[in-house]
C-alpha cells in the first residue's frame, strides 16, 4: 500500500529538514568557535618577539596593526609559573631609559599602559628591591603589540611573556589577516 | 679590611680558548663553569666533563664527570669541585675521583663552590642559598636563607658567589641589583649595587649581576647578562672599569668569572663555549 502526500506535506517536510540541517549547521559552527577547532594560533618559537636567539632586532607589532578588529584579537599573556617577579622587569620597564628618584627605570615599554605591576606577599616599606612583583596584563588595554614580549624573553628576561590568540574575540577568519602578514610564518590553525 | 686603594685597571682581550666544537679543548653542547689552580692552572667544567688548561690555554688533560657540572672549584690542596646536581663531586689533579659529597634532601642544584678554612661551601640554586659543610662534610649552617625572600633572588637560576683572603662571602644578589656580603656564620656584613640602565656603575636589566669573583686586592668582578659585560668594582663598591662588553654572545648569562694571581680575567662566554681571556695592562701599557 503505497502513501500518497500532498504538495503540502512534501514541502512541509522539506522546510523541516531544510531548517534542522540550518541549525546543526550553526550549533556545529558554534561548537567549533566554541571548542577552537582548527583555530589560529601563534606559534611562539617562531615569533620574533618571543623566538629564542633573536636577540637586538626589532620588535614586530603586526599583530596589532593588521588584524581586522579595531582592538586586535591578540593580547599578551604573562604565565606566572615561569615570572620571575623582579623588581625591575624588562617588559614593564624601559631599561634603559633614565632612573627616577624611585631608583626605577622612568619609562614605561607598554605603550597603552596595559600592564599592572603590584608588590606581593609581606610588602618591605623600607626596601623596595626586598620585595617579589606580580606583573599583571589587563586584556581590556593590551593590543597584542608584543613591545612585552620581546623584552621578556631570554636573556633579558625570563620568557614568560608570549603572544595569543584570544579566541573568545577572534572573527576565525577564513584567511587571517595577521598570518598573511607574518614575517615569520608564525601563524598556524592549530587543534584546538 | 686592609686592603690596598683600588687603582685604574685597563685590560687587553687576549685570544679566546676552548668554544663550541669536538676539537680537544672543546666544548659540544655547554660551558658553565671556571676555576684557577695553583700555577694559574685552569678548570672549566661544562658537559660532563672537567677539562684542565695550562696558563697558555693549552689542554692538559680531561675527564668525565657522573653528571653535568655546573661549576668548578678548586681548594688549597689541590682538589678539583665539580658541583652537579644535588652533589659535588670532589677530584684529585689527575681527574682520580676522590669522594662524592651529597646531602640529600638539602642539597639541590649547585652552581658554585668555595672555601674558607676546612670548610666548603655550596651555592644551592634549588635553596636559593648557600650551604657551609665541614672538612667531613658535616652540615654547619646556610648563609642567605633568612633573607625575607626566602633567600637569594635569582631569576637566572643560579647562584654565585666567591671568598676573599679574609673569609668574606661576596653573594651576587641579581633579583635585587646587588652584591652582599656574608660572615661564613650567614651574618650579612653589607652591600653594594644599585639599578641603572644607563650608567654602567649600576647593574642593569631585570637581574644583574649574575657572578662575581674577587681578586687578592678585595677587587670585586661581575658579569652581567641582557647586554653581556664584565665589570671591576673597588672593595668598597665603586665601579673601577668596564672590562669588556662587546666581546660575548648576545645571548650569553650567566657568565662565570674568575681571576687569577696576576690579575688575569677568565670570562665563560656560555653560548659559543669560549673561554675570554682579559689581561691586566701595566700602567705604561695602558698609557
Amino acid at each position: 500500500m503505497s502513501e500518497k502526500y500532498t504538495r503540502r506535506e512534501v514541502l512541509g517536510h522539506a522546510a523541516r529538514g531544510l531548517a534542522l540541517s540550518g541549525l546543526g549547521g550553526v550549533t556545529g559552527l558554534l561548537w567549533l568557535k566554541a571548542h577552537a577547532t582548527n583555530a589560529w594560533a601563534i606559534d611562539a618559537g617562531k615569533c620574533i618577539n618571543s623566538q629564542l636567539g633573536a636577540v637586538g632586532v626589532e620588535p614586530c607589532q603586526r599583530c596589532a596593526t593588521d588584524c581586522v578588529l579595531s582592538l586586535s584579537a591578540i593580547r599578551a599573556v604573562n604565565e606566572f609559573s615561569r615570572c620571575g617577579r623582579c623588581y625591575v622587569c624588562p617588559a614593564y620597564f624601559k631599561i634603559t631609559s633614565a632612573v627616577g628618584v624611585d631608583g626605577l627605570p622612568s619609562e614605561k615599554v607598554c605603550p597603552r599602559d596595559a600592564i599592572q605591576r603590584q608588590p606581593i606577599g609581606w610588602i618591605d616599606p623600607d626596601d623596595p628591591a626586598n620585595n617579589f612583583y606580580e606583573y599583571t596584563i589587563d586584556e581590556a588595554l593590551c593590543n597584542g603589540c608584543g613591545l612585552c614580549v620581546m623584552e621578556c624573553k631570554e636573556p633579558a628576561g625570563l620568557g614568560s611573556v608570549r603572544l595569543e590568540v584570544r579566541h573568545d574575540v577572534c572573527l576565525d577568519c577564513n584567511r587571517c589577516s595577521i598570518a598573511a602578514v607574518c614575517p615569520e610564518d608564525a601563524y598556524d590553525k592549530a587543534p584546538g | 679590611m686592609t686592603l690596598a686603594a683600588p687603582v685604574p685597571l685597563e685590560y687587553r682581550r687576549a685570544t679566546p680558548w676552548a668554544g663550541r666544537g669536538n676539537g680537544p679543548g672543546q666544548f659540544r653542547s655547554a660551558l658553565r663553569g671556571i676555576a684557577v689552580g695553583a700555577a694559574g692552572i685552569v678548570f672549566a667544567a661544562g658537559d660532563s666533563i672537567v677539562k684542565v688548561f695550562d696558563s697558555a690555554g693549552v689542554l692538559v688533560r680531561e675527564w668525565p664527570t657522573e653528571r653535568s657540572g655546573f661549576c668548578v672549584a678548586s681548594d688549597d690542596r689541590e682538589r678539583v669541585w665539580v658541583g652537579e646536581l644535588s652533589q659535588v663531586e670532589v677530584f684529585a689533579m689527575d681527574g682520580e675521583r676522590l669522594e662524592v659529597r651529597k646531602d640529600p634532601p638539602r642539597l639541590g642544584r649547585v652552581t658554585a663552590v668555595g672555601f674558607a678554612g676546612e670548610d666548603a661551601f655550596f651555592a644551592d640554586a634549588t635553596a636559593r642559598c648557600i650551604h657551609r659543610y665541614d672538612g667531613a662534610g658535616v652540615f654547619l649552617n646556610a648563609i642567605g636563607d633568612k633573607h625575607r625572600k626566602g633567600g637569594f633572588h635569582i631569576p637566572n637560576g643560579v647562584v654565585d658567589f666567591a671568598i676573599d683572603e679574609e673569609d668574606v662571602i661576596h653573594v651576587a644578589n641579581p633579583g635585587m641589583h646587588r652584591v652582599e656580603r656574608y660572615s661564613v656564620d650567614g651574618g650579612q656584613l653589607g652591600r653594594f649595587g644599585h639599578f641603572d640602565g644607563r650608567d654602567p656603575a649600576g647593574f642593569s636589566g631585570c637581574c644583574n649581576p649574575t657572578n662575581v669573583t674577587v681578586d687578592a686586592r678585595g677587587r670585586v668582578i661581575v658579569t652581567e647578562k641582557a647586554g653581556p659585560r664584565a665589570k671591576v668594582y673597588g672593595p668598597d663598591g665603586v665601579l673601577i672599569t668596564v672590562v669588556a662588553r662587546d666581546v660575548f654572545d648576545p645571548g650569553a648569562k650567566n657568565m662565570d668569572v674568575v681571576v687569577d694571581r696576576t690579575g688575569r680575567i677568565y670570562v665563560v662566554d656560555t653560548v659559543s663555549l669560549e673561554i675570554q681571556v682579559f689581561e691586566p695592562l701595566l700602567r705604561d701599557e695602558a698609557a
